[in-house]
């Protein structure tokens, strides 16, 4: 592997442990007793911390190492889970988060960490100062099964003694598994080695702190052993103690009996291993630009059928024809496969959420309860990608302006707490996510007099709309850019900017409201980015691509019906004004024949409340297409989205009619 | 003692292409590969007037700039032998519409001298140099000026203004 190969596993290793640390420090909150979540807590923090050393990014690794320090308080219960500290450790999070951020852009050492190691250190140093904390120091212990002591006290005999050595190795030690099996080794050259703790199997995978207990039958002294052990380097410490076979140690729980080695030095206790031997990981890790190369072939693949295909037909080869047909069918379910290889759980989305709420909701005295559901649905990984901040907008809104102050709920005759659900599914090709929230919702008309203060309709325009086109106002650009109307509105800076990234994904984006009650933002989204479906046509001697998300239906318009209103061609449909768009025009295509036709092909797309007609020479074909970047060289074109290869290889053109209609 | 140091003079490898009768160069580690133009090439709606389109390159989508039209050359229409140099400027590739390719020649990097303000008709901030070997003069072509993403933004700009 190549170094920036190690950066992108370390990369995705830490996302997904900061994430765990998250959602760890947000159940915690709610149940500090619980010891399995500090266990989780300090399990993340220390792989990000040994990681992290090992990549040299030291200020992440000491944060975490100072965390680890006081987690370690934490869960030998020298100090107590107080908000105080939870939120000492979101603030160590969120400087873990920032830390990382600079990494890709070699930013990491630079980034101030000295605030927040300084209350990590303030914690961990008072504590260790501390007389009490001293005494309680963890002890490691070495117990026998009932079964095991039967079987040793067999052994014990005929000057076999048992030994119990404590190993503490040295904390810089890199490889403490290698060494501890080493170790290992060599007392085995002394002796039988009867047990250890933690196991021999948790010792190779590393899976302990600093030290370990080794049990060994041996005829040697006693102290040539611990001699033989201090001799393999990165030993800090032994300590050997001989067991008398009636003294052994039973390994039962609440057994008055106990065994215990005092540590010499304060130490972290070893982690807790998994339950099980933690099965083959079912899943693995791919870079996504090994999917997109993937893709790629397979969309290679589609365009070369397309070739064979037209060969099989002027052969008429019945045998031909009948494999090609074949391997269409495979294709085609290759294609779908590859495209699921890219689907992500909008859960990597929706996990932020929980702390997002907390934060919000403290920052504002709310109380808000989130509900997620749907979170097992699946995006294109480049949808995925794009999705977070629009939501991220949208919940920020619903916790800012939507839901209200406790007393204020309460005095509406609501509960004081807020609540606000998240919903995803899937319903055709097309990924629903919800946002509801049970606030004050959006008066339109405030909206209304907003839209029409900032002249973005007309008092007769208003006249025609309805509840819901007034509040979906608040999408148009520039909207809801100063304080006073989001305080009005209820809702939104920045709308604009939700419905843009919304609409760039090919999605759509809606808002009803009951004032009150409550509001909703339903965004639609495609289930990938790779491909669109399109509806083809042609114009001239040229075949362009339009989406089909902006596609409202296709006409036949007669010339006779087509009027001209101030220099523009329209035509009516059911009793409205259809706007008419030569596509020519806009192309510059020279060969276009519409001009000429009795019978006009339209296809009329919309682009939020507005139709247009374009006009086009002819409908080819509905056809699903991989979609391609033009290249930085061209970088982006007004009105094209890209590019997609046909059947015969040459390039068509996907257009962009946002831009236009 | 000559020959060796001969021996050791540094070489650049170029690929020599014709623009109208005048021979050009590039740096072959630019150059990605060289193809006959026998696909149909899609024309992209308001790209810069020198992009002739787009072609289906084994699956990537490669925009194609005719050189003369980007350097305001005036020249008869291109003919048989015409070719696109696919080359890679700024981790993107483009393909560079010649009159010929010409052949890959060796010239040593002292032969390489700074491009006077005019050369043939071409800009010098769009050359890296000319070269003088025997009685032949080629003109070293500067792609990341000659080829930038954000010169030919501003040029479809200025295409637009007019």
């Amino acid at each position: 592997m190549e170094t920036s190969e190690y950066l992108r596993v370390f990369m995705d290793e830490c996302q997904e442990h900061l994430q765990t640390l998250n959602s760890s420090l947000l159940a915690l909150e709610n149940d500090p007793e619980n010891k399995e979540i500090l266990n989780s807590i300090f399990r993340s923090a220390h792989t990000i911390k040994g990681a992290s050393a090992t990549m040299g990014f030291n200020k992440m690794a000491d944060v975490t190492h100072a965390m680890e320090d006081v987690l370690g308080l934490l869960r030998r219960g020298d100090i107590e889970v107080t908000p105080e500290i939870t939120n000492l450790l979101f603030d160590s999070v969120d400087l873990l988060e920032i830390l990382a951020r600079g990494i890709p852009e070699g930013r990491e050492a630079d980034i101030e960490a000295t605030g927040v190691l300084q209350r990590l250190k303030k914690y961990s140093t008072r504590e260790e100062l501390t007389p009490s904390s001293r005494d309680r120091r963890r002890v490691l212990e070495l117990r026998y099964l009932k079964e095991e002591q039967e079987q040793l006290k067999k052994q014990l005999s005929g000057g076999r003694k048992l030994y119990h050595f404590h190993v503490i190795l040295k904390e810089e030690c890199l490889l403490k598994g290698a060494r501890a099996f080493m170790i290992i080794r060599e007392v085995e050259a002394a002796g039988t080695v009867v047990k250890t703790i933690p196991s021999t199997n948790e010792l190779e995978d590393e899976r302990f702190r600093f030290d370990f207990i080794i049990g060994l039958v041996s005829t040697e002294p006693l102290e040539k052993v611990v001699q033989i052990i201090k001799k393999v380097s990165d030993v800090q410490d032994v300590q050997g103690e001989e067991v008398a076979p009636d003294e052994l140690p039973e390994e039962r729980r609440g057994s008055g009996e106990t065994y215990r080695f005092a540590v010499q030095k304060e130490k972290e206790p070893e982690l807790s291993a998994p339950v099980s031997t933690s099965p083959t990981a079912l899943t693995v890790r791919v870079d996504i630009r090994k999917l997109d190369d993937l893709m790629n072939l397979v969309a290679e693949l589609v365009i070369n059928r397309g070739r064979l295909e037209q060969i099989s037909s002027e052969l008429q080869h019945e045998d031909l024809e009948e494999s090609v047909e074949h391997l269409n069918r495979l294709l085609l379910e290759l294609q779908d496969d590859v495209l699921k290889t890219r689907m992500v759980a909008v859960e990597h989305v929706f996990s932020r959420f929980p702390r997002l709420i907390r934060d919000l909701a403290h920052r504002a005295g709310k109380q808000v309860d989130l509900q997620i559901t749907g979170a097992d649905t699946e995006l294109d990984r480049t949808v995925i990608d794009e999705i977070g901040d629009p939501l991220v907008h949208i919940i920020r809104n619903s916790v800012d302006h939507g839901i209200e102050q406790p007393e204020e709920r309460k005095a509406g005759g609501k509960t004081a707490t807020g609540r606000l659900s998240v919903n995803a599914h899937q319903a055709g090709n097309q990924v629903v996510i919800t946002v509801v929230d049970d606030g004050k919702g959006i008066e339109s008309t405030k909206i209304a007099d907003t839209a029409l203060a900032k002249g973005y309709v007309t008092p007769e325009q208003l006249e025609e709309m309805s509840e819901e086109e007034i509040i979906n106002l608040v999408f148009l650009p520039g909207f809801s850019t100063s304080e006073e109307v989001t305080d009005v509105s209820g809702r939104g800076v920045g709308m604009d900017v939700v419905r843009e990234r919304i609409s760039a994904l090919g999605g759509q984006v809606q808002l009803s409201s009951v004032p009150g009650e409550g509001t909703t933002v339903t965004i639609q989204l495609p289930l990938t980015l790779a491909i669109i479906q399109t509806l083809m046509v042609q114009i001239g001697s040229e075949i362009y691509a339009i989406p089909t998300s902006l596609v409202d239906q296709t006409i036949s318009v007669d010339r006779k019906d087509i009027k001209k209103l101030r220099r523009q061609e329209v035509t009516m449909l059911r009793g409205e004004v259809l706007p008419l768009l030569r596509l020519q025009d806009v192309l510059g295509v020279k060969d276009a024949r519409n001009l000429e036709n009795e019978e006009l092909d339209v296809v009329i797309v919309r682009n939020g409340e507005r139709r247009l007609g374009c006009v086009v020479d002819t409908l080819l074909r509905p056809q699903d297409v991989v979609i391609k970047s033009l290249g930085t060289y061209l970088g982006n074109i007004p009105g094209i989205a890209g590019a997609t290869i046909l059947g015969d290889g040459r390039v068509a053109l996907i257009l962009d009619l946002r831009a236009v209609a | 003692m000559k020959e060796k140091e001969e021996i050791r003079e540094e070489l650049i490898q170029l690929v020599l292409f014709k623009l109208g009768e005048e021979e050009f160069g590039v740096n072959i580690l630019q150059a990605r590969e060289i193809e006959k133009l026998d696909q149909g090439l899609t024309r992209v709606p308001k790209a810069p007037s020198f992009v002739e389109g787009v072609i289906n390159l084994r699956g990537e989508i490669i925009p194609i700039v005719d050189l003369r039209k980007r350097f305001g050359l005036t020249l008869p229409p291109l003919g048989y032998d015409s070719r696109v140099i696919i080359v890679e400027v700024q981790e993107a590739l483009v393909g560079m519409l010649v009159d010929a390719v010409v052949e890959v020649i060796r010239i040593p990097v002292s032969a390489v001298e700074p491009p006077p303000p005019i050369t043939k008709g071409v800009e010098s901030q769009y050359l890296s140099g000319v070269a003088k070997i025997g009685e032949r003069l080629i003109v070293l072509l500067n792609l990341e000026r000659a080829l930038s993403p954000e010169e030919s933004k501003e040029l479809a700009e200025a295409d637009l203004g007019e």
